[in-house]
């Protein structure tokens, strides 16, 4: 095994703006990773390291009634199917009409069977119209089917104050106007809403060059590129920096938008197991040793690709042992911090800043800004010549349009607050609320008994369901209780996976937190979902400091031995 | 309703019988079937057993040999739409764990079924056509082959 740099760290102080001048500011570190003044803090660091422990799982049982679950769900399926094609059940699917039964089918009819026969039953737990901004209390249209959820019609009614748990307003910056949008407005009435035009041709303002600069301090690189579409930014651009006769060492777990790029590229794609450094060294040496597949030949490249915060998992890198294993087999780092960008770190400046390394340690940072920042796009950031390179060379700056001015001035905005540009102190309070909010609730999800997936640092909280008829339960009972949560299942899940997703978010208050805890406590007595129930403790628990200095909770924890 | 969000696998059908407790479920379903069958009053202890090979085989040939594609659109472009679930499975492998559960457990199946019978030549017959119906199918010879172009299209 490779030896980790677990003692590296970097500084990860704020820089004067002023002296960035196109070049990153690197007097605070040195080339191995190691930073000499922040050595001094390595303690401080020590005492937040994420620490990676594989997953609970579930009793045999669950798997097993799942699994029976499905096998019943099958078998009703085609006896419904057969009473369709027989005019037993009124038929609300798709069908060929009768003059071209002697045609070539127009689609494939088994590749709908588990949409119409299992995903129909319970689709009304997703696709709900949101009608308010998406701040910690929205507003939901809601919706009625009168046919077994095939049709759904609005009421007219709004569930109003709903405590939103779904959307990825992690920094909670997505939010009603307020004074500090007013540049937001005048960029609209500057610029309007858009450039309809190219990087590469017209569509490149001074408020994109401004964003960029604003993003490259931010990451501590030389230089960054902005995208008007997140999903494409790793479509769209992993293309561009390998090719055929290289290859992609990919986590399985990565997003669909990078097996895409992967798949673009032309390159080969082997996954490794999730989080797993001992596989992806295995992988490593093997691609070394043999080389291409046929000629073995030495690969052109080889590229890394991982996430910081998996969406689906809530898992976090373990990147010191990525960027190790990178060093010692001299392959290339691509990174996509989609999710952790903006809320995992000290200062929000993603995993790379969790772990302590050096900016020069990744190859290539990739990130959205539909997250933290609450706009829309991504970004690719690293060394100028890569950045430069991919300005001739993307995709994206050739038959793409730029990103909106609009668009551009709030993510210069929600930049500005995480940066605490100005003396702005809004954006280290809400990275230090947003970790509190989230060690609260995980701890208090798992203390009732909840299998709980991904790292104690992630601000996706995902709850382990595993039947489908739990998935949809789960979301159906959340929302007669005002709480939107996102449930996910199979096949966008393994088959017997079945989850519901929190995204925590800093605007969340102690008392939302509470009255969804409450909530969720009861149905997962409900449904018997809380599969490693701890036994109850007879001692008060104490959630924070302030707690010693509750009159009411000191009172509660003195009267315990009465009882 | 995407394919793979998760767990970015293309073809979720290669891998669901490697999941955890699936052996298990298809082992208690048998057995299930087989309670099921025991409990009919009409039928003697034979007959259940040789309605239960049956029925299992023929389960296992509609399941695994004869239904085609995914059930569910794939975003590899209708690549498996014309193989059968058994040549899904483990992206093709021959020789996997998964395969040889499933090719061993008809067999251990037929054996129990023999005994019961006490080798009875006509439950004999039954049962080893019920067995060669699923067992031929899962040749590594045959993959991909379609005997006089049956289940081709």
């Amino acid at each position: 095994m490779a030896n980790l740099n677990d003692s590296a760290v970097t500084n990860g102080t704020l820089h004067n703006p002023k002296t960035q001048q196109g070049k990153r500011q690197s007097t605070g570190c040195v080339k191995n990773g190691i930073s000499k003044e922040a050595q001094q803090n390595r303690k401080a660091y020590a005492e937040d390291k994420p620490v990676f422990e594989p997953y609970q799982e579930a009793p045999l049982y669950v798997y097993v009634l799942t699994y029976m679950g499905y096998g019943i769900g099958i078998l009703f399926g085609y006896l419904r199917d057969f009473m369709r094609n027989w005019g037993i059940e009124k038929c609300n699917a798709a069908v060929e009409r009768e003059e071209q039964k002697d045609f070539v089918p127009l689609y494939q009819d088994f590749e709908n069977f588990y949409k119409r026969n299992l995903y129909m039953r319970i689709r009304d737990s997703w696709s709900h119209t949101v009608c308010s901004a998406p701040e910690p209390y929205m507003n939901v249209m809601e919706k009625v089917t009168d046919d077994y959820n095939w049709t759904f019609r609005h009421t007219g009614k709004v569930i109003e104050n709903i405590i939103n748990m779904a959307s990825y307003n992690y920094l909670g910056l997505a939010g009603k106007y307020d004074d500090s949008m007013v540049r937001v407005k005048d960029t609209l009435e500057k610029y309007g809403v858009g450039v309809a035009s190219t990087r590469n041709e017209m569509g490149t303002l001074d408020i994109h060059k401004e964003l960029e600069d604003l993003m490259a301090e931010f990451l501590n690189v030389e230089a960054v590129m902005s995208f008007g579409m997140g999903f494409a930014t790793n479509a769209m651009n992993i293309p561009v920096f390998v090719g055929k006769g290289c290859l992609i060492l990919s986590d399985e777990f990565n997003h669909t938008s990078v097996i895409l790029g992967s798949r673009l590229s032309g390159a080969v794609i082997r996954p490794f197991k999730h989080n797993n450094a001992e596989n992806l060294e295995k992988l490593l040496r093997e691609a070394i040793i043999r080389g291409q597949p046929g000629t073995g030949r030495a690969w052109k490249k080889i590229l890394i690709v991982v996430e910081g915060v998996y969406s689906m998992e809530g898992s976090i890198v373990n990147l010191a042992q990525i960027v190790a294993l990178k060093k010692k087999y001299k392959a290339y780092l691509y990174i996509d911090e989609a999710h952790s960008i903006g809320c995992t770190g000290p200062t929000g400046r993603g995993v790379r800043e969790l772990f302590g390394l050096d900016p020069e340690d990744i190859d290539v940072y990739m990130g959205t800004f539909t997250k933290s920042f609450s706009g829309s796009g991504g970004y690719i950031g690293g060394k100028k010549e890569i950045v430069d390179y991919l300005r001739m060379q993307s995709h994206s700056t050739t038959y793409a349009t730029s990103m909106s001015p609009v668009v551009a001035a709030q993510l210069i905005r929600s930049l500005k607050i995480t940066m605490g540009y100005e003396g702005n102190i809004g954006g280290m309070e809400r990275i230090q609320q947003l970790k509190e909010n989230i060690k609260y609730f995980r701890r208090r999800l798992k203390e009732m008994g909840f299998i709980i997936y991904g790292n104690d640092f992630s601000p996706v909280i995902p709850v382990l369901l595993y039947m489908p008829a739990k998935v949809s339960a789960f979301s159906r009972f959340l929302l007669k209780k005002k709480i939107s949560v996102v449930v996910v299942g199979f096949p966008a899940t393994s088959l017997p996976e079945g989850r519901a997703r929190f995204s925590m978010s800093s605007a969340h208050t102690r008392e939302m937190l509470d009255t969804v805890l409450e909530v969720v406590d009861e149905l997962g007595d409900l449904l018997n979902v809380k599969y490693f129930p701890l036994k109850k403790s007879g001692r008060a628990i104490l959630y924070n400091k302030e707690g010693f200095d509750n009159e009411a909770s000191f009172e509660e924890m003195h009267s315990e031995p009465e009882a | 309703m995407n394919v793979g969000v998760a767990h970015s696998e293309v073809n979720p059908n290669t891998r669901v019988m490697n999941s955890r407790g699936m052996w298990l479920t298809y082992a208690l379903g048998v057995g299930l079937l087989h309670i099921v069958l025991l409990s009919i009053p009409f039928c003697s202890v034979p007959v259940a057993w040789t309605l239960t090979n049956i029925i299992h085989n023929l389960g296992m040939y509609v399941f695994l040999h004869a239904v085609k594609g995914t059930p569910f659109e794939t975003p590899d472009q209708g690549r498996a739409r014309l193989l059968t679930h058994w040549e899904q499975l483990d992206y093709g492998v021959q020789f996997t764990s998964s395969r040889k559960f499933f090719t061993i457990s008809p067999i251990i199946l037929y054996f129990l079924a023999s005994f019961y019978t006490k080798y009875d030549p006509t439950h004999f017959i039954l049962n080893t056509a019920s067995l060669l119906s699923v067992l031929i199918p899962k040749m590594p010879q045959l993959h991909g082959v379609r005997i006089f172009g049956i289940n081709k299209y």
